[in-house]
C-alpha cells in the first residue's frame, strides 16, 4: 500500500512574509509589474525604507489576482492592471462589509 | 488525440495576424470570463477560448499547431511525420504516444521544451520552475473550526526524465489548519508541478469555501448567531443555555436586553493554531408566543394596565 505524504497548507495572510523575489516567483509577475502594484497602492512592502522589500503573504493573493487579470483578459498595460486591481479590491472590501452586516443582523 | 480547431474557437481566419487574434480573444474573454459573465456554460466556454489563445498567441506554438494540418473539430488525429522531431525532439526517443494526450497538454509541454521561460531551456539545462496548481476545497463548518485533512486526486501533465509529456495521477493529502474562513487562500509549498533541470517545484494554491452553518455566521474569526429570547427573559434578565462550536454554555442575559443587542462570548469564535481567536456574538431576538392561552392574555392585559412604558414616546 502506498503511503501518501501529508503536506500542511499555509495561510496567505498578514502573519507570513515573502521577499520581493519570492513574490515574483509565486505570482508569475515581472519585478517591474510588482513595482507598479506597489506604486498604485495595490500592495505595500512591510517597510518602504528597507533596502530589500518584504511583503505580507497576503500580497501573494493580490499579486496572483493581478497576474490572472493580465493573462485572462490579455491586458498588456501593467499600469491598467494595477488600477483595475484597486477597483476589484474596493469591490471585495464592499462585499466583505455586506457579508459582515448580513452576519450581524 | 482529438483535434480542436482553435481558429474556429476564437472565430478568426487561419491567416489572422497576432493583433486580430488578441482582439478576438479579448472580446470573448469579456463575454465569457466567469468573473463577469452570468451566462450558463460561460466558464467552460472561457476555458476553451483561453486554451485556443494560449497556443495561437505564441508564434512557436502556433507554427506547431498549424503543422498539425486541418481536421474536423473532435476528429481523432496524429501529427504528420516529422512533427515530433521539429517540435519535440525527445518525443520519438521516449516512444511518446499521442493517444493518451490532450492537445492543450501537448502545447503546454512545448513551453517547457522549446518556447517556455527561456527558449530551449531544457536543452540548455536552465532550471525551469514547476507549474502552480489551483484547487477549490469545500469544507463543512466543523472541518473549518477544528482543522481537517483533505485528499485530492489530480491528473496533471508532467515531463518525465526523457522529456516526454505524460498525464500523471497524483494523490495529494493536505492538512488544512483550523480557523480557515470562507474565501481564504492557502498555499501548499512544493505540491505543484515538478521543476525541470533543478528548478523549484510549483505550489498548490487552495481556494477555501466553507459551507453555511444553520446557527453560526462567520465574519473573519468572529461568529454570530441569533439568540431567541422570551419577552420576560429580555425584561427581567435570565441565564440561558446556548450552543457554541465548542459545546453548550450558560449565558447571562442582562435585565433590559434589547432586540438586536449583541452579547459577546469571548474567545468562542474561530481560533487558529497561533493562538488568535475570534468571539461568538449572540444577537438577541425577542420572540413572542404565536399561540396565547387565556391566562397569558390576562397577565399581558394586567401588564398593559400597570405599565407606563411607551416604546413610541420619541415619536410623539
Amino acid at each position: 500500500m502506498t503511503t501518501i505524504e501529508t503536506s500542511t497548507a499555509l495561510f496567505l495572510d498578514d502573519d507570513g512574509t515573502v521577499s520581493a523575489t519570492q513574490l515574483v516567483a509565486q505570482t508569475g509577475l515581472t519585478p517591474h509589474e510588482v513595482e507598479l502594484l506597489v506604486e498604485c497602492g495595490a500592495i505595500a512592502p512591510r517597510d518602504f525604507a528597507a533596502s530589500t522589500w518584504t511583503f505580507s503573504a497576503r500580497c501573494v493573493v493580490t499579486a496572483r489576482s493581478a497576474r490572472r487579470l493580465r493573462d485572462e483578459f490579455a491586458l498588456d498595460d501593467a499600469h491598467a492592471v494595477a488600477i483595475l486591481l484597486r477597483f476589484l479590491q474596493r469591490i471585495e472590501e464592499l462585499e466583505r462589509e455586506v457579508r459582515g452586516l448580513q452576519a450581524r443582523i | 488525440m482529438k483535434y480542436k480547431d482553435y481558429y474556429a474557437t476564437l472565430g478568426v481566419a487561419r491567416d489572422a495576424n497576432a493583433d486580430q487574434i488578441k482582439a478576438a480573444y479579448r472580446k470573448l474573454a469579456r463575454k465569457y470570463h466567469p468573473d463577469v459573465s452570468k451566462e450558463a456554460g460561460a466558464e467552460e466556454k472561457f476555458k476553451e477560448v483561453s486554451e485556443a489563445y494560449e497556443t495561437l498567441k505564441d508564434p512557436e506554438k502556433r507554427a506547431a499547431y498549424d503543422q498539425l494540418g486541418r481536421h474536423a473539430q473532435g476528429e481523432e488525429m496524429r501529427p504528420p511525420p516529422g512533427w515530433e522531431q521539429n517540435f519535440g525532439p525527445s518525443f520519438g526517443e521516449s516512444g511518446f504516444s499521442f493517444e493518451d494526450v490532450d492537445l492543450a497538454d501537448l502545447f503546454a509541454g512545448l513551453a517547457g521544451r522549446r518556447g517556455g521561460p527561456g527558449a530551449g531551456a531544457r536543452r540548455a539545462n536552465i532550471p525551469i520552475p514547476g507549474q502552480d496548481y489551483e484547487a477549490a476545497v469545500r469544507l463543512s463548518f466543523d472541518q473549518a473550526y477544528k482543522g481537517t485533512e483533505v485528499e485530492f486526486d489530480m491528473s496533471v501533465p508532467e515531463l518525465d526524465e526523457q522529456g516526454a509529456l505524460r498525464r500523471v495521477p497524483h494523490k495529494i493529502r493536505v492538512r488544512v489548519p483550523k480557523g480557515v474562513t470562507n474565501g481564504q487562500k492557502l498555499r501548499v509549498p512544493g505540491k505543484g508541478g515538478k521543476g525541470i533541470n533543478g528548478g523549484p517545484d510549483g505550489n498548490l494554491y487552495l481556494d477555501i469555501e466553507v459551507e453555511a452553518h444553520p446557527l453560526y455566521r462567520a465574519e473573519g474569526l468572529d461568529l454570530y448567531m441569533d439568540l431567541p429570547l422570551a419577552p420576560w427573559e429580555a425584561v427581567l434578565g435570565a441565564s440561558v443555555d446556548v450552543p457554541t462550536p465548542a459545546g453548550r454554555v450558560a449565558l447571562k442575559i442582562p435585565e433590559g436586553t434589547q432586540a438586536g443587542q449583541k452579547l459577546r462570548l469571548a474567545g468562542r469564535g474561530l481560533s487558529r493554531a497561533d493562538g488568535t481567536s475570534g468571539h461568538l456574538y449572540a444577537v438577541a431576538k425577542i420572540v413572542v408566543p404565536s399561540v396565547v392561552d387565556d391566562r397569558t392574555k390576562k397577565l399581558y392585559g394586567e401588564l398593559e394596565d400597570a405599565s407606563a412604558f411607551n416604546p413610541r414616546a420619541h415619536m410623539v
